[in-house]
C-alpha cells in the first residue's frame, strides 16, 4: 500500500478513488454486522453471490458488505444503489428472484418490500420508511457507504478530511475551544463536557499523555458503540487522532470488550490500514505529529466500563475502580494524564471540526447538543438503532420511530440508561430526551439503551432483574455496592416471593439512598436507580405485592396462580398435552382443571391455549 | 521543613502536613472518624466507606471518604452531620449483619449508633476490608495473598489456593484482621447472632453524646490510631 507523506496527497488519493469508482454499476449493499449475522445475513450473502455468478451478471453488479444500518428488526436487508430500493427480511431462497428480476430486469419484488406495521403501507425505498424518516442520522448515515474492512471506502466518502484540516490549520487550543463551544458532552452516560475534559488534560503535566476510547459497552440491550466501531472504525480513529492532537497525546487505546469479536477485528484492521497509509505512526501526513493506537480487549467485566477500572484493566491489573479524588485527566493510565471518551463521543469529533461548532450546537437542547444514538428494544414494533437530535420526546421515539406497542398491549414504561438508569412511566413520555431532564426525572441517559415495556411487565420484577445484574457485576471492592446491592436484591426477592412487608419497602428506600450516596464509583452510585425510579413511579405495584400478595402484571410466580375458565374451555386437550409437569387433568370435551400443587407456573398452557381459557390471577 | 495547610474540621481550625489525608489529620487532633479498612502507613483504598465526611464547598456539600481525600488549604469538612450519621449507621449495619463475630465491627456498629439490625445475620468470616492483603503487599512486599473473584464471589486467597513459598509466615494478616478478636461473650453460633449491647461502651452511645469513644478494638495488632485518648 502507498504511504501518504503530505496532507495534499490524501486529497489526491481521494480523487483517484472516486475516479476509479465512477460508472453506473448497480451496488448491492448488504449490512453484515453482528446483529445482521445473527439474523442470517451470511447465508443470504452466500446465496446471492452464487446466484450472481450463476446468472453471469457479476460484471454489472458490485456486492458491498457494510456494518449494521440500524434497522435490526427487518434484517437481513438488501439495499440497491442507485435507486435506494430496500428489501427486508430476505432469505437465501429469495436470491434467485432478486438476481433474475431485480438486478437483471429492474423489477421490484413487492413481497420483499417493507410493510409499515402501523399503516400497512409498503415502502419502496429506504427514505420512505417512517423509522428512518423521523431520525436525524448524523453518525449512522455513513454506515451505508463504508465497508469497515476498507480504508478506501472511508477516504472516498471524505474521511480524514477533518484530520487534515486540524493538522494544517488548527492549533490544539482552537480544537479544544471548538469542541467546548460545540457543547459536546460525553456520550457514555455521565455527560461530562468533552471540551472541559480535554482542556484539563492539556493543562495537566506529564511526560506522556493518553487518549482512550471506551468501547466496553455492557448495558443489557445497548449496542450503539458496537455498531459504530464495527461499521465505521475509521470515524472513531479519526476522532481520537484529533483529540490526541488537541491534548498532546502520543498514544491511544481502544478498549473493546472481548464479547464483540467483530468490533475487535475491524478496529485492529482499521488501525493496521491507517498505519500502512501513514495516518498513524510517526510524522503523520508529513507533519511533526506522531500518534499510534493499540486495540485492547476487555475480559468481560461490566465494571471495566468505569473509567478508573478500565485504566486498571489496561495496566494489566484487576479491573477495580479507585477513588476519583484526583481526576483521571491528571493521573489516569499509568498515573499519566489520560482522556477517556466513549466511542460515540470520539465519532462526533470529526464532524464538529469539519462543520464547525455552530452547526453541532444548532441541534439539541440548551444543555445537551447534537444527536445521540439509542438502542430501541423491547415491546415495540420497530426495534433497532435510532439516532435523534437531543430533545426529541420519548413519545416520538416510542410511537413515531418505534411504531408503538408490539403485541397490542398498552405501553407502560420505558427503561433508559441500562442498569444505571431508571424506568419512566407513560405520563413522562412528553419529556425531551437529554442529559438533564432524564436525570431530573430519576433516570439517566446512560450510554443509550432504551427498553420499552408493556402491561405484561412487572416493575418489581424489572427492578429485581437489574439488581441481579448489578450484584453479579459489582467488583466487590466497596461495602455499599457489594453488600448493599446484595441486601437490596434480598429485599426485592422477598417482595416478589410474597414475604415482603411495608417496613421492608422503607428499608429498601433508605438502603438505596445509602448506596447512592456512599459508593465508590459511578456503577455503585447509580445502582439503586432502577429501584428508586420504580418506587417513585410504580409504588402501587410494590404495595400490591406486599399488601395483597398479588402481582398485577402476572409475572412473579410465587404470587400468581392459573385457572381454567369454565365458560371458555372447550376441552380440546392441548394444554393437557403441553403441560410438562402433568398438572392439568380432564377428559375430552369436558372442562379441564389445573392442580395447583403440581403447577410450576411456567405459563406454557397460556401460550398454547387457542381460546384464551386460562386466566392468570 | 514540613509544609502545612489549614483546614476546618467540624468547625475547628486544624493544621495538617501537606499531602496527608483528612482522616489522618482528624485522628491526629483527636476527632474520631470511624474507619475499618484504614491502616496507618498503608495506602488507602476507600473500601469500607465508613470514614465518609461531607466536604462543603461553595455552599454545596459532597459525601466522600476522608481516607482518600487529601487536605487542601481552606477545606471545610463536616464529620458528624445528621446525614453522615445516617449513612454511616446504615453502612455499619450492613457490616455487622455480615460479620457479627468481630469485636471490631461490633464496636464500630455501636460507635456509629446502630440500635437494631434490620437484615438477617449472615455470620461470614470476612468483610473484605483488605487490611491483610494491603499489609502483605505493601509492608512486606510479599504478595502472598490477594483478592480473587468478583462481586459476591470476591474473597481473599493465596495464589491458586496454595500457600506460596514466598509467604514469610509473618502472621500480619491475622494480626491486622478485624475478625481476630471475637465479641466478649465468645463466637456466636449461627442463628444466635445479635448486636453486641452488653458491654459498657453502650453507655457512652447515648444520643446526646455524639461520637463518643467506645474504645474500638480493631484486631490485636492495632488499636485506635487516635493519638490523644
Amino acid at each position: 500500500m502507498r504511504r501518504l507523506n503530505h496532507s495534499s496527497e490524501l486529497e489526491n488519493y481521494r480523487r483517484e478513488l472516486l475516479e476509479e469508482r465512477k460508472g453506473g454499476a448497480t451496488t448491492i449493499i448488504i449490512p453484515n454486522g453482528t446483529c445482521c449475522q445473527a439474523a442470517g445475513s451470511p447465508a443470504v450473502i452466500k446465496a446471492l453471490l452464487q446466484e450472481i455468478a450463476r446468472q453471469g451478471v457479476d460484471k454489472n453488479v458490485q456486492v458491498h458488505l457494510t456494518g449494521c444500518h440500524g434497522f435490526c428488526e427487518q434484517e437481513p436487508m438488501i439495499l440497491f444503489e442507485p435507486g435506494n430500493v430496500i428489501y427486508c427480511r430476505v432469505t437465501p431462497g429469495d436470491a434467485r428472484d432478486i438476481v433474475a428480476r431485480t438486478v437483471k430486469e429492474g423489477e421490484i419484488l413487492e413481497r420483499l418490500l417493507y410493510t409499515d406495521p402501523v399503516t400497512g403501507k409498503k415502502a419502496k425505498t429506504e427514505t420512505e420508511i417512517p423509522f428512518y424518516q423521523a431520525q436525524d442520522r448524523q453518525l449512522l448515515q455513513y454506515n451505508k457507504w463504508v465497508d469497515p474492512r476498507s480504508i478506501k471506502d472511508y477516504i472516498a466518502i471524505g474521511g480524514y478530511r477533518a484530520l487534515v484540516k486540524t493538522l494544517d490549520s488548527i492549533s490544539p487550543k482552537t480544537v479544544i475551544e471548538e469542541v467546548r463551544s460545540s457543547g459536546l458532552r460525553g456520550r457514555g452516560g455521565g455527560g461530562f463536557p468533552t471540551g472541559r475534559k480535554w482542556a484539563e488534560a492539556r493543562s495537566a503535566t506529564g511526560d506522556e499523555k493518553y487518549v482512550i476510547c471506551n468501547a466496553d459497552e455492557g448495558d443489557p440491550g445497548a449496542y450503539m458503540d458496537r455498531c459504530l466501531l464495527e461499521a465505521n472504525p475509521h470515524l472513531v480513529i479519526e476522532g481520537m487522532m484529533i483529540g490526541a492532537w488537541a491534548v498532546g497525546a502520543s498514544k491511544g487505546y481502544i478498549y473493546v470488550r472481548n464479547e464483540y469479536p467483530l468490533a475487535v477485528q475491524h478496529a485492529r484492521l482499521a488501525v493496521k490500514q491507517a498505519r500502512e497509509l501513514g495516518l498513524l505512526g510517526d510524522n503523520i501526513l508529513g507533519s511533526s505529529f506522531f500518534f499510534d493506537i493499540e486495540v485492547a480487549r476487555g475480559g468481560g467485566a461490566f465494571v471495566c466500563g468505569e473509567s478508573t477500572a478500565l485504566m486498571a484493566s489496561l495496566e494489566g491489573k484487576v479491573g477495580e475502580p479507585r477513588p476519583k479524588d484526583i481526576h483521571t485527566v491528571k493521573e489516569g493510565l499509568w498515573n499519566r494524564p489520560s482522556v477517556l471518551n466513549n466511542v460515540e463521543t470520539w465519532a462526533n469529533v470529526p464532524s464538529i471540526i469539519l462543520n464547525g461548532s455552530g452547526w453541532f450546537a444548532s441541534k439539541g437542547t440548551k444543555g445537551s447538543k447534537g444527536t445521540k444514538i439509542f438502542a430501541l428494544t423491547g415491546q415495540v414494533k420497530n426495534t433497532g438503532l435510532v439516532e435523534i437530535a437531543m430533545g426529541t420526546t420519548l413519545n416520538d421515539i416510542v410511537f413515531r420511530i418505534g411504531g408503538g406497542p408490539k403485541d397490542g398491549k398498552a405501553i407502560k414504561a420505558v427503561q433508559t440508561g441500562g442498569p444505571s438508569g431508571g424506568c419512566l412511566p407513560v405520563s413522562k413520555f412528553d419529556l425531551p430526551v437529554d442529559f438533564d431532564s432524564l436525570y431530573e426525572a430519576g433516570s439517566m441517559m446512560g450510554s443509550g439503551g432504551m427498553v420499552v415495556m408493556d402491561e405484561g411487565t412487572c416493575m418489581v420484577d424489572v427492578a429485581k432483574y437489574f439488581l441481579k445484574f448489578l450484584q453479579d457485576e459489582s467488583c466487590g471492592k466497596c461495602v455499599p455496592c457489594r453488600i448493599g446491592v446484595d441486601r437490596m436484591l434480598e429485599i426485592v426477592t422477598d417482595i416478589t416471593e410474597g414475604r415482603g412487608t411495608r417496613e421492608q419497602i422503607s428499608l429498601l428506600e433508605e438502603l438505596a439512598d445509602t448506596v447512592r450516596e456512599t459508593s465508590l464509583c459511578g456503577l455503585g452510585k447509580t445502582a439503586p436507580n432502577p429501584v428508586l425510579s420504580t418506587l417513585r413511579y410504580f409504588a402501587e405495584e410494590y404495595f400490591a405485592h406486599v399488601d395483597e400478595k398479588k402481582c398485577p402484571a402476572g409475572v412473579c410466580r410465587e404470587l400468581i396462580h392459573y385457572d381454567i375458565l369454565d365458560e371458555k374451555c372447550t376441552g380440546c386437550g392441548v394444554c393437557l398435552k403441553a403441560c410438562p409437569h402433568g398438572a392439568i387433568r380432564g377428559e375430552k370435551k369436558k372442562v379441564h382443571v389445573i392442580e395447583s400443587q403440581l403447577c410450576l407456573k411456567c405459563g406454557i398452557c397460556v401460550t398454547e391455549c387457542k381460546f384464551d381459557a386460562i386466566a392468570v390471577g | 521543613m514540613v509544609q502545612t495547610v489549614t483546614l476546618t474540621i467540624d468547625g475547628v481550625p486544624v493544621k495538617a502536613a501537606r499531602g496527608t489525608s483528612v482522616l489522618d489529620a482528624a485522628l491526629e487532633v483527636g476527632i474520631c472518624i470511624p474507619h475499618l479498612c484504614h491502616v496507618p502507613f498503608l495506602k488507602d483504598t476507600g473500601a469500607c466507606r465508613l470514614c465518609i465526611v461531607e466536604n462543603v464547598r461553595n455552599g454545596s456539600s459532597r459525601v466522600t471518604t476522608s481516607c482518600t481525600l487529601t487536605v487542601q488549604e481552606g477545606m471545610n469538612i463536616q464529620t458528624n452531620t445528621e446525614k453522615i450519621r445516617t449513612l454511616r449507621r446504615n453502612i455499619a449495619e450492613l457490616l455487622v449483619a455480615q460479620a457479627p463475630n468481630s469485636k471490631a465491627i461490633q464496636d464500630i456498629a455501636v460507635r456509629c449508633g446502630v440500635k437494631e439490625v434490620r437484615y438477617p445475620f449472615r455470620n461470614e468470616n470476612c468483610v473484605q476490608c483488605g487490611r491483610c492483603v494491603r499489609y502483605c503487599t505493601e509492608m512486606w512486599r510479599a504478595d502472598a495473598i490477594g483478592f480473587v473473584g468478583r462481586g459476591k464471589n470476591r474473597h481473599v486467597e493465596f495464589p491458586f489456593g496454595v500457600r506460596p513459598e514466598f509467604c514469610k509466615n509473618c502472621g500480619s494478616c491475622t494480626l491486622y484482621c478485624p475478625m481476630s478478636v471475637t465479641p466478649c461473650g465468645g463466637p456466636m453460633k449461627r442463628g444466635e447472632e445479635r448486636l453486641c449491647g452488653q458491654c459498657e461502651s453502650q453507655a457512652v452511645n447515648a444520643p446526646d453524646v455524639i461520637g463518643a469513644c467506645v474504645r474500638c478494638q480493631l484486631g490485636t495488632g492495632f488499636s485506635c490510631t487516635r493519638h490523644i485518648l
